[in-house]
């Protein structure tokens, strides 16, 4: 099992767009991926688009990307990478 | 007594945010946002059960290609960025946490898929409802939207509508896809019970520069398909049922997208002289290919300003390639003939190129973005100079460069273009002539204006950033938008200078920040010298129709009094009382900015709220 914690740094949090993205790049590997806030208040199959929405992950929260599988390190890097590029939208200052 | 409408029926006025600005009347077309109010409940038997699930198998198909087909046509109409919103809804639907749980409600509880997908949808989004950051929340709408769809298509129905030629969307909520649906030809203006600021529907208006206010309460109960409206969508003002006047002060307002107040063809295309016989030419800013269609339409002498950026955001981010500019900037020169099209060099911040460290950008807007990215990027700047050397073969093309702030900017991009000119020509490749000229947005460029004038072929003065820069405001930021004031005595002076300095070097300037859009303030910008404006197209038969009746002396005057002004306020209330006063027919009171207190917030509602991205 792979983990790292990363802070969501888009203004508009992880809405439907960027969940999409997130979904998008977790479907790419073949481990079970995993996305949970820090904080205890939830956790999502990061390849379900309705549990990510769930999340209500706005800018600010922490988040924990947990990965078992093969892959396991590429995706929790990729995924990570893509939430700090704040979903190639505009990142709060 | 009470007004009343053509019908007789009594006029009856609603209050809302208006977030894409202008005018319209016409009829109403109520549309129905997300699933059907009733869906029925019914245990069938176990025989029944594998065909409940296979027609919602069916179901989620067709919806799917739906969707497909929606996704396809927004990217071609509005790019990538706001067609995302349809990828998004592509995975939902395919959600085994959507089809998994309908499907096994089906199983255990024998229901009928409908009942199963409505069950199943009603606890996803009791889910939803809880969220408390606003944007989130909103975003439930996107569920529902898909929730509808295949409940939609569970019940065999299309739910795109025919639309009348005066359509006013009248929505609860107008969800992304049934914005996507309309044929936007038709719709005159939008208007909904909810929404804010950030809703795709607000967002895509504004793309399309239709008329809409949202959260206007309760409107949807009370209006019928079919019912005169009136939407004034810069005061945020509807009118069910509205009386003759109403409808013709307004129609006289509405932006030319009434067939009967748009201008034909030759009219459009007649100069324009105002009323002392001076020729003012009014051009297009474009962005969506949507837009181009209103550059003939409105009569615009071709496009004063291109927003290229729009290429990148259409896919998705990634550097267009030379044929695919190309192929772009072909299409536009075709579109504007004799007229020609400015291109600006893509107007992006580093983030977008991921050049340099955006994480380490403090300021962007103050940082590696526009000309300085073109510079750094090189590749980048040599293949849009290459695409468009190669399109002005096609047509009257010329380029602009963003966010200069020393002549040396100039100097660096001029070596790059010319370089890729004298390579074509060396490769055999038909180029064009092209024109360069420099967008005055950064104070330091006024203050060097007369000697920038003699390394440029024209100036375009953006005053959206000018304002921004030299009054130190974010225009994104809401806590300071008072300070946001386009009338201020030192715009006004920076207007100027970089206008005569570029009549006394002999060359045009174009002036195509928001600014130029608005009747009052197109006087203005001509009587500092001004005699080529930009703007939205869909605001030129509204800035034409008051050029056309003022005298350049009387505007130079007023814009004189403007000049010497101390402060913002004293400005606007030079232009709010003078204009009315020389020009009483064209500037009624209602005209004319608003006096203090409610302008700042409906300017900022109309030009800077922020936008989903």
């Amino acid at each position: 099992m792979y983990e790292r914690n990363v802070i969501v740094v888009n203004r508009l949090g992880l809405h439907a767009r960027a969940a999409a993205k997130l979904v998008r790049a977790a479907t790419a590997f073949r481990g079970g991926l995993r996305v949970e806030r820090a904080d205890g208040g939830g956790a999502a199959d990061a390849k379900s688009i309705l549990s990510v929405l769930a999340l209500a992950a706005a800018c600010g929260t922490e988040l924990r990307v947990v990965c078992t599988g093969p892959d396991e390190r590429e995706a929790v890097e990729a995924v990570c990478a893509l939430v700090e590029s704040g979903f190639g939208e505009e990142v709060e200052a | 007594m009470s007004r009343r409408g053509r019908t007789g029926k009594r006029e009856r006025k609603w209050l809302g945010v208006a977030v894409s600005e202008g005018a319209a009347v016409g009829r109403v077309m109520r549309v129905h946002g997300g699933a059907p109010a009733q869906v029925y409940h019914a245990t069938v038997d176990a025989s029944d059960v594998r065909r409940e699930l296979r027609r919602f198998h069916a179901a989620l198909r067709l919806a799917r290609r739906q969707l497909v087909t929606l996704k396809r046509r927004a990217e071609h109409l509005l790019g990538s960025e706001h067609a995302s919103i349809f990828d998004a809804h592509l995975l939902m639907l395919e959600d085994p946490k959507l089809g998994g749980d309908v499907e096994k409600y089906i199983l255990d509880e024998r229901a009928n898929a409908e009942w199963a997908v409505k069950v199943v949808g009603d606890r996803l989004l009791a889910v939803y409802a809880n969220i408390k950051d606003d944007y989130l929340r909103e975003r439930s709408s996107d569920v529902e939207d898909v929730l509808g769809r295949l409940l939609a298509a569970l019940s065999g129905e299309s739910r795109s509508s025919r639309l009348t030629e005066d359509a006013v969307l009248v929505a609860e909520e107008l969800l992304p896809s049934a914005v996507a649906e309309l044929d936007f030809a038709h719709v005159r203006a939008i208007v909904s019970d909810a929404g804010g600021w950030t809703s795709h529907a607000a967002i895509i208006a504004r793309g399309l520069g239709i008329p809409a206010v949202v959260g206007v309460r309760d409107l949807f109960r009370h209006a019928r398909t079919g019912d005169e409206i009136a939407v004034d969508a810069v005061r945020g003002e509807i009118l069910l049922h509205p009386a003759q006047a109403i409808r013709e002060e307004l129609a006289s307002r509405t932006s030319g997208r009434k067939p009967a107040a748009c201008p034909t063809h030759d009219a459009g295309r007649a100069p324009l002289l105002t009323g002392d016989g001076v020729e003012i030419i009014l051009r297009a800013n474009v962005e969506l290919p949507a837009e181009f269609d209103g550059v003939k339409r409105y009569g615009a002498r071709g496009v004063g300003l291109y927003r290229s950026e729009f290429l990148f955001s259409q896919r998705g981010g990634r550097v267009p390639s030379e044929d695919e500019q190309f192929r772009a900037y072909a299409q536009l020169a075709e579109l504007t003939g004799d007229d020609g099209a400015k291109i600006r060099l893509f107007d992006l911040g580093g983030d977008k190129l991921g050049a340099g460290e955006p994480e380490t950008e403090r300021n962007p807007a103050l940082g590696l973005r526009a000309i300085r990215l073109c510079l750094r990027r090189e590749d980048v700047l040599r293949t849009q100079a290459r695409a468009v050397l190669r399109a002005a073969a096609r047509g009257r093309l010329d380029l602009v460069l963003p966010m200069i702030s020393d002549i040396d900017d100039v100097r660096r991009a001029r070596t790059v273009i010319d370089d890729e000119r004298t390579r074509l020509i060396g490769e055999g490749v038909e180029i064009g002539a092209i024109k360069i000229g420099a967008m005055i947005e950064v104070p330091s460029a006024v203050f060097v204006a007369e000697k920038l004038a003699r390394e440029v072929d024209f100036f375009s003065l953006g005053t959206n950033d000018l304002v921004q820069y030299l009054l130190a405001v974010d225009r994104s930021n809401d806590e300071v938008a008072e300070w946001f004031r386009s009338l201020h005595p030192a715009v006004l002076q920076s207007v100027q200078r970089a206008v005569s300095a570029a009549r006394d070097a002999r060359i045009p300037s174009i002036v195509c920040g928001e600014m130029a859009s608005g009747p009052a303030y197109a006087t203005v910008l001509v009587g500092l010298g001004a005699r080529e404006l930009s703007m939205t197209a869909t605001a030129i038969p509204r800035v034409r129709a008051a050029l056309a009746g003022i005298e350049i002396g009387a505007a130079e005057e007023i814009a004189g009094e403007c000049l010497a002004a101390s402060t913002a306020d004293e400005a606007e209330e030079i232009v709010r009382l003078r204009l009315g006063a020389r020009w009483p027919q064209l500037f009624p009171p209602k005209a004319l900015p608003a006096p203090k207190a409610g302008r700042y917030n409906s300017e900022q509602a109309v030009r800077g709220g922020p936008t989903a991205s």
